[in-house]
């Protein structure tokens, strides 16, 4: 006779650099509310149905995957949230956005990015979208329009992004909302790159956007009316 | 996609006492002793820092240092000549600030004055937050102290090439925690230092033989030298401005009894310890419930750009694998990740619970 498995299981969490820093900033902005899930590293298409033994077979390549340990980079875990739809469901909501890059050429440049979810009737209207700008030092958010949700108050997620002050660099900054504005943030010495994330807040699903900002120059500076 | 968590899934402030070996790569008993050369003269006429390896080599992290201390300052010799400024005494009211409460001017042990001490301080990241009382034992091989000074040599001469090791011997010293109650002090709690082993216990427990004091939260333990002098021969230096070197006495002491000395068992009679770690820890606990979780954003579940499922066998009974755990804030910054150690399978005919343990 074979022992049971226990009813849950205990795994180990580790800190994000993003998990770290806001306890490193000691204002009490620690605050686990929420959590998700997500299959980051399984592949499908390993699902076996004509396993020669049989259908309690057909996921075995899958379950036996050995998982990597967790990074702390929060951009590059998640990627692929689960999801909660009808049991019925025969399409997977996509969230789509209209350009996939962009290119911040002067300091006046502005990107509007108003996310749209396919599949799904009324997906993400409610909740609105999630968006990780991966690196501070590239661009900032200019304005976010908030969900429903937010405006009514029922979810508290923020469309003001926390403040980074001139003495901290090179952070992820995650606004919640339905509309983002961004403008670049402009180097004499180089130019830069980051990208956003924009997460669909019902529906998982993601879309990345590569966001360049060129270098500042004599030529786009004086379209801004600044002196370089 | 985002389940926020109701009030009592959520346990904080948990705190767990890890215990480990004390030294490093995992060591318990610590067999292999090495001076510093990198510490000066000037250094090592206050304390002597204690290595695994040869401190120049890339493998080498200090341990623990050793020290000697005279309430009056003899023993070794002050700069200006003066016994008020020398480096025993300096080390004695160091040791005396930290350990005893304000006011108390001397070391005690068995009840009387310890005027000149001898002192293990354990490196902070060797000792995490104190030594693991109860397991912590310290073999010293006897010394030359009394063969010498009652034979050709002098107290104020036993030091340098004069101390050598002596009788085959080992006095074995142990704290009191497993027959006492601690004492507690704004040093926290001290146990008295006896003889005895962590495997047999302490000796004579109705009368234990006394020997000094540990201080766990400090990573300190101080011996009383009266009685080293008597039980294990240091013949410890005690002349006015004279430079003893008393300290090294007892690397001598303890490298000696881990090189020359076995237990019954035949273990090398080095230095074991055990460090103590407080971690404390929130505890989340992630449900799933059957409805919840069961469709995919990877791009393998799905097929073409219209976001087809892939396999027709999920049609009506989808299965995911998850994998991995995140924990958001409202603003849904990611905080924190956990990943299982294999993949999780979940469906509609399937709940799951996973505890996430976050350390601080």
């Amino acid at each position: 006779m074979g022992y049971l498995n226990n009813s849950s299981i205990v795994i180990d969490a580790v800190l994000t650099k993003k998990g770290r820093e806001l306890l490193a900033r000691g204002q009490n902005e620690f605050r686990v509310t929420y959590f998700a899930l997500a299959d980051d590293e399984i592949d499908y298409t390993l699902w076996n149905s004509d396993h020669p033994l049989g259908s309690a077979y057909y996921g075995r390549t899958i379950e036996n995957l050995p998982i990597t340990e967790a990074v702390t980079d929060e951009t590059q875990v998640m990627k692929y949230p689960l999801v909660t739809l009808p049991k019925n469901t025969i399409r997977i909501p996509v969230v789509s956005v209209a350009q996939n890059s962009y290119t911040f050429k002067s300091p006046t440049d502005r990107i509007t990015i108003t996310p749209n979810t396919v599949n799904f009737p009324s997906g993400n209207i409610a909740l609105g979208y999630t968006a990780v700008l991966s690196d501070s030092d590239v661009a900032t958010f200019v304005s976010v329009s908030p969900s429903p949700a937010q405006a009514s108050g029922q979810d508290t997620a923020s469309s003001v992004p926390l403040a980074i002050s001139d003495l901290e660099s090179s952070q992820t900054v995650t606004v919640s909302g339905t509309s983002f504005v961004l403008s670049g943030k402009f180097s004499t010495i180089r130019s830069k790159k980051s990208t956003l994330t924009i997460i669909g807040n019902e529906t998982g699903g993601r879309v990345t956007i590569e966001l360049t900002v060129n270098r500042l120059t004599q030529t786009n500076s004086s379209a801004a009316n600044i002196t370089v | 996609m985002f389940v926020r968590f109701q009030a009592d899934d959520i346990v904080p402030n948990q705190q767990e006492t890890v215990t480990r070996a004390m030294f490093s790569n995992n060591v318990g008993n610590l067999i292999t002793f090495f001076t510093s050369s990198a510490q000066t003269a000037a250094q090592k006429t206050y304390y002597y820092e204690l290595f695994n390896s040869a401190s120049r080599s890339p493998t080498a992290e200090a341990q623990f240092s050793i020290a000697f201390g005279h309430r009056f300052g003899s023993g070794s010799a002050g700069e200006g000549g003066q016994v008020d400024d020398t480096p025993s005494r300096a080390i004695y009211s160091q040791y005396r600030q930290l350990c005893l409460d304000a006011g108390i001017k001397s070391f005690t042990n068995d009840g009387a004055n310890s005027n000149f001490i001898y002192v293990f301080n354990f490196n902070r990241s060797r000792l995490k937050d104190g030594i693991d009382e109860g397991n912590i034992e310290i073999n010293l091989h006897h010394l030359s102290g009394s063969q010498y000074i009652g034979g050709p040599g002098t107290n104020s001469a036993h030091t340098g090439s004069n101390v050598k090791l002596g009788n085959a011997r080992a006095l074995r010293l142990v704290d009191d925690s497993k027959i006492a109650s601690a004492t507690m002090t704004s040093a926290g709690e001290v146990y008295n230092i006896v003889s005895g082993s962590i495997e047999n216990g302490v000796f004579s427990s109705a009368s234990p033989k006394y020997y000094g004091k540990i201080f766990p939260r400090l990573g300190v333990v101080v011996l009383d030298g009266r009685k080293l002098d008597l039980s294990a021969s240091f013949g410890t230096v005690t002349g006015s401005n004279v430079a003893g070197d008393n300290a090294f006495k007892l690397y001598k002491s303890i490298s000696g009894s881990a090189a020359k000395l076995t237990d019954l068992s035949g273990d090398k009679l080095g230095l074991s310890a055990r460090s103590k770690e407080y971690v404390k820890s929130t505890h989340y606990f992630v449900r799933a419930r059957a409805s919840q979780f069961n469709f995919s954003n990877n791009p393998t579940f799905v097929t073409g750009s219209d976001g087809d499922l892939a396999i027709s066998d999920f049609i009506n009974d989808p299965k995911v694998y998850l994998t991995t755990i995140g924990l958001y804030d409202d603003n849904k910054n990611l905080l924190a990740v956990a990943k299982s150690s294999k993949p999780i399978q979940k469906s509609f005919r399937k709940e799951t619970l996973i505890e996430v343990k976050l350390d601080y």
